[in-house]
């Protein structure tokens, strides 16, 4: 593999990667508080690229605005689910997973009616592509970055700076001890579900501009996303980072270099071994 | 007494409108019923649509002037389709469903890997199978009643001698298709008959039909400097994803895709700009002779959307009903008789089943096949080559 070749799938990588962490985030931040893992993830991501079909590309608004909505959207949706899913369930680990997997059942499947049976297209956003040290790299995909770049960002401080952030820390370090302190676990969760939610919708707007759109678009992703959490640490946000960014160079730079069957092999072998050596994955810890 | 949640409502209502709406056992007498197991959803939906409507297109058409004669009495023709999204399970449980809960006798099933699935249950259950799919072994002696019904590798690839001819400037082929029995045979029929020819296949390379990020594979492909990337066996929506990466990364050259793909659903994906230039056969949208502009209108109208895929894949209903109205019987083995030796018009003229010489058995279906280029995002025909074989 030439330097330059390396160069393109490195940057490339680090784009599939920052898709990647947007999604793990979610899930990550949902089992760090409930212990769940958030099925519906696949189907938020394609219901936040086709927010992006009508709004952006059908009924011409800009597309950050289209964005934001996106995210807004199936934040509200995420906060609705908690509310009329996960609550009413009390909480029940596998009545929650089941519940979770009938929703992207029902919501792919509702997929094809409201949206077509047809593959959809969203037109690009950032035309063109930029020369970086001699290779080439499409704009879209070097938007990626900076963007995903700044919903980490911000996600890192509500965390860390603020006092719902600090709630939210204090639920997964222990939910009952939170409660007696004056958290309102409900609310909280509910919340927790809203930024899920819209991490995957934000990035399923991203990736609209670049992959084709259809109901079942999501999957992938959301195996991609199953795999980082585990190789992050579950529940944890600095491991769905490095994760997500270690999967998306192996998808890139492996791929590459020695086809993609491999590089899909890889990244199951390379889990394993991580596995044995540390079964709670690279930042997570035993419970 | 707790009320249900809004969630088991809806799941509900959805499972009593799934049972309410799904095909029941419709009245058998006076029907021809015959199975339709395609992709309606998915990737390979823009196959599959037009697959099912040109077959219940041409059914309504015999229908509306009476029905299909068979030994002095009129029937009915009935299509039953099912959903199989290129899924292989949901293709066996669709050819299964077909044959033994819908009792159907004649089928046509798109997609090479569900066809290989299913071939057993098609020979033990009698089944009379038209498919449109690409595998290797279908048509063969051990399946005497599977009669493809879309022009195959080993007939399509003959376009290359064509683009010998005419760009000798393409001499570097690099090869990309799905990771399945349809890809593998069609690379690897292509392969050795471009090779014949004297080109230089730079690369082989495989992806699985779920994949959306073809960034990898394309700069492991553009680094061995190819003319022009051959995307047989890939669906469109797939071929719109590799042309529009592989322009983002550099590639000039040309894009092939010697089996059946709408380009306009590639060109909607991958910018009409990028999609420039590309070969494709069965696919024209310019200009269409006068049967095809009657075929087009009559497709209009009854399904609103022009696709001009359903040229090439009304095949297995006019080669149906031409084969019943040889046979005079409703008897699997008699029709394929009949479907062995019947000369039938399709939309692009005479078409019958032969190939003998080639795949050990007479069940391919050959006529004159048009291969298009696209210019200004509209394919334009460019040839009708007779098949290399008879």
């Amino acid at each position: 593999m030439t330097a330059a070749l390396l160069l393109q799938s490195t940057i490339i990588g680090v784009s599939i990667g920052s898709i990647y962490i947007l999604m793990a985030l979610g899930l990550t931040l949902m089992f760090g508080m409930m212990h769940i893992i958030n099925f519906a993830h696949g189907a938020v991501y394609m219901l936040g690229a086709f927010v992006i079909y009508y709004v952006f590309f059908q009924w011409g608004a800009p597309y950050f605005v289209a964005f934001l909505l996106a995210m807004v959207l199936l934040g509200v949706f995420g906060f609705l689910v908690e509310r009329t899913v996960y609550r009413p369930i009390k909480g029940g680990i596998e009545p929650t997973l089941v519940a979770l997997l009938a929703l992207t059942t029902f919501l792919q499947a509702a997929g094809y009616p409201v949206f077509g049976q047809l593959d959809k297209h969203v037109p690009p956003v950032f035309r063109g592509t930029r020369d970086i040290l001699g290779v080439m790299i499409s704009s879209e995909r070097l938007m990626i970055i900076p963007v995903a770049g700044v919903l980490v960002v911000g996600l890192y401080l509500f965390i860390n700076k603020t006092r719902l952030g600090a709630a939210m820390r204090a639920i997964e370090q222990d939910k009952e001890a939170a409660a007696l302190q004056g958290v309102n676990v409900h609310v909280v969760n509910g919340l927790a579900f809203a930024i899920g939610f819209a991490l995957a919708a934000a990035a399923g707007a991203l990736m609209a501009p670049i992959f084709k759109l259809d109901p079942m678009m999501g999957e992938q992703p959301l195996l991609k996303a199953f795999i980082i959490i585990i190789l992050g640490g579950l529940g944890s946000i600095p491991g769905a980072i490095l994760g997500g960014l270690m999967l998306g160079l192996i998808d890139s730079i492996v791929a590459t270099a020695l086809g993609a069957e491999p590089a899909f092999l890889l990244s199951f072998v390379f889990i394993i071994v991580l596995l044995l050596f540390k079964p709670t994955g690279l930042f997570g810890h035993a419970p | 007494m707790k009320h249900p949640s809004p969630l088991t409502c809806v799941l509900l209502f959805a499972f009593v409108l799934l049972v309410a709406t799904s095909p029941g056992d419709a009245d058998a007498a006076d029907v021809i019923k015959f199975g339709i197991a395609t992709p309606l959803s998915g990737p390979a939906a823009p196959w599959g649509i037009p697959h099912k409507n040109a077959t219940e297109l041409i059914f309504d058409e015999i229908n509306s002037q009476g029905g299909l004669d068979v030994g002095g009495k009129k029937y009915k023709l009935e299509i039953v389709a099912y959903d199989h999204k290129y899924v292989i399970a949901e293709g066996v449980a669709t050819v299964n469903r077909l044959i033994a809960k819908d009792g159907v006798k004649y089928i046509s099933v798109l997609g090479g890997s569900v066809v290989k699935a299913v071939e057993e249950t098609v020979n033990e259950g009698r089944v009379l199978n038209l498919p449109l799919a690409y595998a290797d072994g279908l048509v063969s002696p051990k399946n005497p009643l599977t009669f493809h019904a879309f022009p195959s590798p080993p007939e399509t690839t003959t376009f290359w001698k064509w683009i010998k001819e005419r760009h000798s400037q393409i001499k570097r082929v690099a090869t990309l298709s799905p990771n399945d029995d349809t890809g593998w045979w069609s690379i690897k029929v292509e392969t050795t008959y471009v090779q014949k020819l004297g080109y230089d296949v730079v690369s082989k390379e495989f992806f699985e039909r779920t994949m959306t990020d073809f960034n990898p594979v394309l700069l492991r492909i553009l680094a061995q400097k190819p003319d022009i990337i051959s995307v047989l066996a890939s669906p469109a929506g797939s071929v719109g994803l590799i042309i529009k990466q592989a322009r983002e990364l550099g590639f000039k050259g040309r894009f092939i895709h010697v089996g059946q793909i709408d380009t306009s659903v590639v060109a909607n994906i991958a910018g009409k700009a990028n999609v420039e230039g590309t070969w494709v056969h069965g696919y024209v949208q310019n200009p269409l002779p006068d049967k095809i502009k009657s075929w087009q209108a009559r497709y209009t109208k009854k399904y609103g959307e022009w696709n001009a895929t359903s040229i090439d894949f009304a095949n297995p209903a006019f080669a149906f009903v031409a084969a019943v109205k040889k046979a005079q019987s409703l008897d699997q083995k008699k029709i394929a008789e009949a479907l062995q030796s019947v000369e039938f018009e399709n939309l692009w003229g005479k078409a019958h089943f032969g190939g003998k010489e080639y795949y050990g058995i007479g069940n391919q279906i050959l006529y004159p096949m048009p291969f298009s280029e696209v210019k200004d995002g509209v394919a334009n025909l460019v040839a009708q080559l007779v098949p290399p074989h008879n």
